[in-house]
C-alpha cells in the first residue's frame, strides 16, 4: 500500500513538472498546445496542428491523454478525439498504434514529446501495422492518391473550421 | 490549471471547430474491431494480474537449479555441478526483461548493505553525478530522469547503517519490487552508450541496422528490452562497478571436460579503484548467472 502511495506521489510530482515545462515552452512549439484538466492532473488534452505537406495540413486535431498512476513507468493512454483517417489510428475509437505508447515506452518521453511523435506519425504512416485497415490497404496497394483524398476529406470535415 | 494566457492561432481555431457529428464515434460504425479490442483488454488484465504477484527475489540453494534440469541436458547438469563447487546460492529475479538491471541493482545494494563500504558509496556517488551531467549534455530534460537518480541515491543512503532511515535486508527485498530502480539503470546505460557512441557504434551495428541513438531509443531505454554485452559494458563503465557474468548454456568444449564460461566486465577509466590495469586482480562483487534470455544473481562460496 505504501508503495502505491509513493508511486502516485511520484507520478503527480512528475506531471506538475511537465505542466510547468509546457507553460514555459509554449512559445517554442507552436504546433502543440497541451493543457491539463483544471481538477485532475491525470487528464490532459492537446491540440496539434496537422503537419504541412500532408493531407492533415490546415487541420487541428484534439488528443485526449489518460495518465496511469504508474506514470512515467507506464505510458500515457492517448487517443484522437478528432476524427482522422490514418492507417495507425482506429477510426472508431481514435486509439493510436505507436510503439512508444506500448512496448517502446520509456520515462525519457514526455507528454510534449509524445505529441511530437504523433505529429511525426501523421506525416509518416506505417501501413504495415494498420488499426484502420481501409486506410492501410489504400497505401499498401500503392493508391497514395486515394489515401490522400480520403484523409483530406476527413480533415476538412472534422478538423477544420467551417467556412461561412 | 489551464493556461489562460492569450495564445493566438490554435485557440481561435478551436473555437470555430465543428463539433456535433464527429464527437460521436458511434456514427462511424466499424463493427469488426470490437472483439479484438475486448480480447486485448482481457489480455492486459491477465498480464497485470501476473505482474501484481510481483518482482519477488527468492533466495535458493544452487541445488534447486539442478532440480530444474533433472530430466534435461546432461551438459547443463554437468555444468551445474561445476558451478556448485564455486557458488552456494542463486537468487531468482523475475523474467520480465528488466532482470539484468534488477539483478544488478539489487546485488549492488545488497553488497553495500553487507559491506557497509562508505568509500565505495562515495565513489559511486561521484559516478552518479557524472551520469547526470552526461544526460543533461545529451539534451535529456532533467525532470525525466531526476526522480530515478534521487531514488537510487536515497536507497544507497538507506542501506548504510547508522542513518535514521536505515534499511533491513527484508526491506531491501520488498523495495526491489520497485520498477523505478531498473529504470535508473536504463537511463545510465543509455547515457553512457550515447556519450561514447564512437566506441559503441561497432557493437551496436552488430545488433541492429540503426544508429547508436536509435538503438538507445529502441533497445536500451524501453523497459523489458533484453540486455546484451553492450548494455552490461556501458552500465559497468558508467558506474565503475565490475560485473561477472557466468554463462550457463549447452555449449561444450571439444576436449571433453566440462567448464563453465564467465566473463568479467571491468570498468575502464583511470582513477577508478575498482579498475586496476589487469583484470585478474579484480574479483567483481556482483556475479550474475546468464541463461539465454535471463539473468539471476549468484552467490559465491
Amino acid at each position: 500500500m505504501e508503495l502505491n502511495h509513493l508511486v502516485l506521489q511520484a507520478s503527480r510530482a512528475r506531471l506538475f513538472k511537465e505542466l510547468k515545462e509546457v507553460q514555459r515552452e509554449k512559445v517554442a512549439d507552436p504546433d502543440i498546445q497541451l493543457s491539463c484538466d483544471d481538477n485532475n492532473i491525470f487528464k490532459w488534452t492537446a491540440l496539434i496542428k496537422g503537419p504541412s505537406e500532408t493531407p492533415f495540413e490546415g487541420g487541428v486535431f484534439q488528443l485526449a491523454f489518460a495518465i496511469p498512476e504508474q506514470y512515467p513507468l507506464q505510458p500515457p493512454q492517448v487517443r484522437f478525439l478528432t476524427k482522422i483517417f490514418h492507417p495507425n489510428v482506429h477510426f472508431k475509437t481514435g486509439e493510436i498504434c505507436l510503439d512508444i505508447l506500448k512496448n517502446a515506452w520509456s520515462p525519457a518521453w514526455t507528454l510534449q514529446s509524445v505529441c511530437r511523435a504523433i505529429i511525426a506519425l501523421m506525416a509518416h504512416p506505417e501501413p504495415d501495422s494498420p488499426l484502420n485497415c481501409d486506410s492501410g490497404n489504400l497505401l499498401r496497394s500503392g493508391d497514395v492518391r486515394g489515401y490522400q483524398s480520403m484523409a483530406r476529406m476527413y480533415t476538412r470535415l472534422a478538423a477544420m473550421p467551417k467556412k461561412g | 490549471m489551464q493556461n489562460h494566457e492569450a495564445d493566438g492561432e490554435l485557440d481561435s481555431l478551436t473555437k470555430s471547430l465543428p463539433n456535433p457529428d464527429f464527437d460521436d464515434w458511434a456514427k462511424f460504425p466499424d463493427e469488426d474491431d470490437d472483439d479484438i479490442m475486448h480480447l486485448n483488454s482481457s489480455l492486459h488484465a491477465e498480464v497485470e494480474a501476473e505482474a501484481d504477484q510481483s518482482h519477488k527475489v527468492p533466495f535458493e540453494p544452487l541445488s534447486s537449479l539442478a532440480t530444474e534440469y533433472q530430466s534435461g541436458s546432461t551438459i547443463l547438469l554437468e555444468k551445474i555441478k561445476v558451478l556448485s563447487q564455486q557458488y552456494v546460492a542463486i537468487r531468482r529475479t523475475r523474467g520480465d526483461g528488466n532482470c539484468f538491471y534488477r539483478s544488478f541493482m539489487f546485488s549492488y545494494l545488497e553488497h553495500i548493505l553487507e559491506s557497509q563500504d562508505q568509500a565505495e558509496v562515495d565513489r559511486i556517488k561521484a559516478n552518479v553525478e557524472q551520469c547526470r551531467k552526461t544526460l543533461q549534455s545529451l539534451g535529456y530534460a532533467e525532470f525525466t530522469f531526476e526522480d530515478f537518480f534521487a531514488l537510487f541515491l536515497e536507497q544507497l543512503e538507506t542501506v548504510l547503517q547508522g542513518n535514521e532511515t536505515s534499511m533491513s535486508h527484508d526491506e531491501l527485498l520488498s523495495r526491489s519490487r520497485d520498477q523505478s530502480i531498473s529504470d535508473y539503470g536504463e537511463f545510465v546505460t543509455s547515457g553512457e552508450i550515447r556519450k561514447r557512441s564512437e566506441f559503441f557504434e561497432p557493437f551496436v551495428l552488430g545488433l541492429t541496422n540503426g544508429t547508436v541513438e536509435q538503438f538507445c531509443k529502441s533497445s536500451v531505454e524501453p523497459m523489458g528490452e533484453e540486455s546484451d554485452h553492450v548494455h552490461i559494458t556501458a552500465l559497468s563503465d558508467a558506474l565503475g562497478v565490475p560485473i561477472r557474468v557466468v554463462y550457463l548454456d549447452r555449449s561444450s568444449c571439444d576436449s571433453g571436460g566440462v567448464s563453465v564460461n564467465h566473463h568479467d566486465f571491468v570498468p575502464v577509466g583511470g582513477d577508478n579503484p575498482n579498475a586496476s590495469g589487469s583484470s585478474e586482480t579484480v574479483r567483481p562483487f556482483i556475479t550474475l548467472l546468464y541463461r539465454p534470455g535471463h539473468y539471476d544473481i549468484l552467490y559465491p562460496m
